[in-house]
């Protein structure tokens, strides 16, 4: 057999094994989408509704928009999770833990949910990250219990709840005349950016000693633990914001 | 037999107070039920728990001190009710309560005298007496209040363990159940909490009457309960 006839024959091998993996890839990536379940549904909502979702793994996503129902989309990884969100009175309970008790461990479920934007919001999930945008209501609630990072952005609510234990948490909204804001992480930095006339009671622990009030600093401020802890009045404000990090940095930046 | 009225019996059936019939019943569909049966080992291993745990009670701070000031003041008393008694029949205490008070100007000059003399004595001897303590007895006296300090932060801290230990009993039991990822993302989370909780006792060590470190070490020590808690389920 000639040079040039062994050359063309490796080609034609090459070419046959090159198209033989990527139609094993395509099936691979046809397999992983069908092994997915998607739901979504829309549910009636007055304008003042309670959002409460206790999810098991995976992100969750919440928005505001001008409408008076809610919309809940979700994608179900396999082994896909029982999922019967329940309408209640006033809004809407997805309660994925109680849902699927004893059932050991479960795919993730990757949450979307549109609600009015006066809508309180509970959320809770065991890992994943957490967003919230746009919401004014009475709560906005974020708790993951361990990791999973945290955005509140364009928040306005009487009290703020938000808690991880590994990832970062950003706020970026107003506190209110008597407001109550908790942010509370393990290891991962907290941001709060807020308004520069905002008013309000601070105190901020870090047993890392990284905290920094920038323009919300006045010779008032209490440092205590060799600043380990700061305790002090911006503006003579009602709003109590207590803020603690074990690991990581808490900063104040003006909006 | 639905599973709701079975969870409403399990505390009677553990107090051993349900009638035979019911208790049959119970337990045939205890047999059946895998949810019923993990309430009735749930609550066991609390009522056990609580067997355990019971006559361990948080003694008096400075228990000590407190009986020596109750003895004092006994013993300082019994000498006035003596005088007292011993008295009596001269001036009743109504008589000397209503007798006339008014001083002259001589007798108010001497008694403010009296009393300038009296204050200006008793400082200048509690200042001697302060300055001539022996250092090594002062310095033993600190280290004695920082070791009662350190004592009392532990025991509070002995507590919370006894929490965390129970349910980090359970979380060792369901581990097993539990993917790789899943042990791994669990290990990593209880690594940073530990790390704050040893942090905290590393300072208190250091101060024990440092009261951020003992705010932190509370705080670490709730959050690690929260997360044995929340795993403690799965």
């Amino acid at each position: 057999m000639s040079i040039r006839a062994r050359r063309t024959r490796a080609s034609i091998c090459r070419a046959c094994f090159s198209i033989v993996i990527l139609v094993s890839l395509a099936c691979t990536g046809v397999l992983a989408v069908y092994a997915q379940h998607k739901v979504s549904k829309r549910y009636p909502a007055g304008k003042k509704v309670r959002i409460q979702l206790k999810n098991i793994s995976g992100t969750i996503t919440v928005e505001s928009w001008n409408r008076e129902e809610i919309k809940l989309y979700a994608v179900l990884e396999s082994p896909a999770a029982n999922l019967s969100p329940l309408a209640t009175g006033d809004g809407l309970l997805i309660d994925v833990m109680g849902d699927n008790r004893g059932r050991g461990e479960v795919g993730d479920i990757t949450f979307r949910l549109h609600v009015p934007v006066n809508a309180t919001v509970d959320l809770e999930t065991r890992q994943g990250d957490i967003s919230v945008t746009n919401i004014r209501g009475d709560l906005v609630r974020a708790h993951v219990s361990s990791e999973g990072d945290i955005t509140l952005t364009g928040i306005t609510a009487e009290k703020v709840i938000a808690r991880n234990t590994m990832g970062n948490i950003f706020f970026d909204g107003e506190f209110s005349r008597n407001g109550e804001y908790q942010f509370a992480s393990g290891k991962g930095d907290i941001t709060l950016r807020i308004p520069a006339d905002s008013a309000f009671k601070v105190v901020a622990s870090s047993q890392a000693k990284r905290i920094a009030m920038g323009q919300f600093w006045n010779d008032g401020f209490r440092n205590l633990g060799n600043g380990r802890k700061y305790e002090g009045y911006v503006r003579n404000g009602h709003a109590l914001v207590t803020v603690t990090n074990f690991q990581g940095s808490i900063t104040f930046m003006r909006r | 037999m639905n599973c709701e009225k079975c969870q409403e019996w399990i505390s009677d059936l553990l107090d051993g107070t349900l009638f035979t019939h019911d208790e049959l019943a119970l337990n045939s569909h205890l047999e059946e039920c895998l949810e019923c049966q993990e309430v009735r080992a749930d609550l066991q291993a609390i009522v056990s728990f609580c067997e355990t745990q019971r006559g361990e009670y948080l003694a008096q701070p400075n228990e000590r001190a407190l009986w020596l000031r109750i003895r004092n003041m006994i013993e300082a008393e019994e000498p006035v009710v003596a005088v007292a008694t011993a008295s009596s029949p001269k001036l009743s205490w109504r008589e000397w309560v209503s007798r006339s008070w008014e001083l002259s100007l001589p007798q108010l000059v001497a008694s403010a005298a009296a009393i300038v003399l009296v204050v200006s004595l008793s400082t200048a001897v509690g200042m001697r007496r302060w300055q001539s303590v022996d250092p090594a007895v002062l310095q033993s006296n600190v280290r004695t209040n920082l070791q009662d300090a350190a004592a009392s932060v532990l025991e509070r801290t002995r507590q919370q363990q006894q929490m965390i230990d129970y349910w980090n009993q359970r979380v060792e039991l369901n581990r097993v159940r539990w993917s790789p990822q899943m042990r791994e993302t669990f290990d990593r989370n209880l690594k940073v909490i530990d790390q704050a909780v040893n942090d905290s006792l590393g300072e208190l060590r250091k101060n024990p009457h440092d009261e951020i470190s003992e705010e932190m070490l509370n705080a670490a020590l709730n959050e690690k309960l929260a997360i044995l808690r929340e795993f403690a389920d799965l």
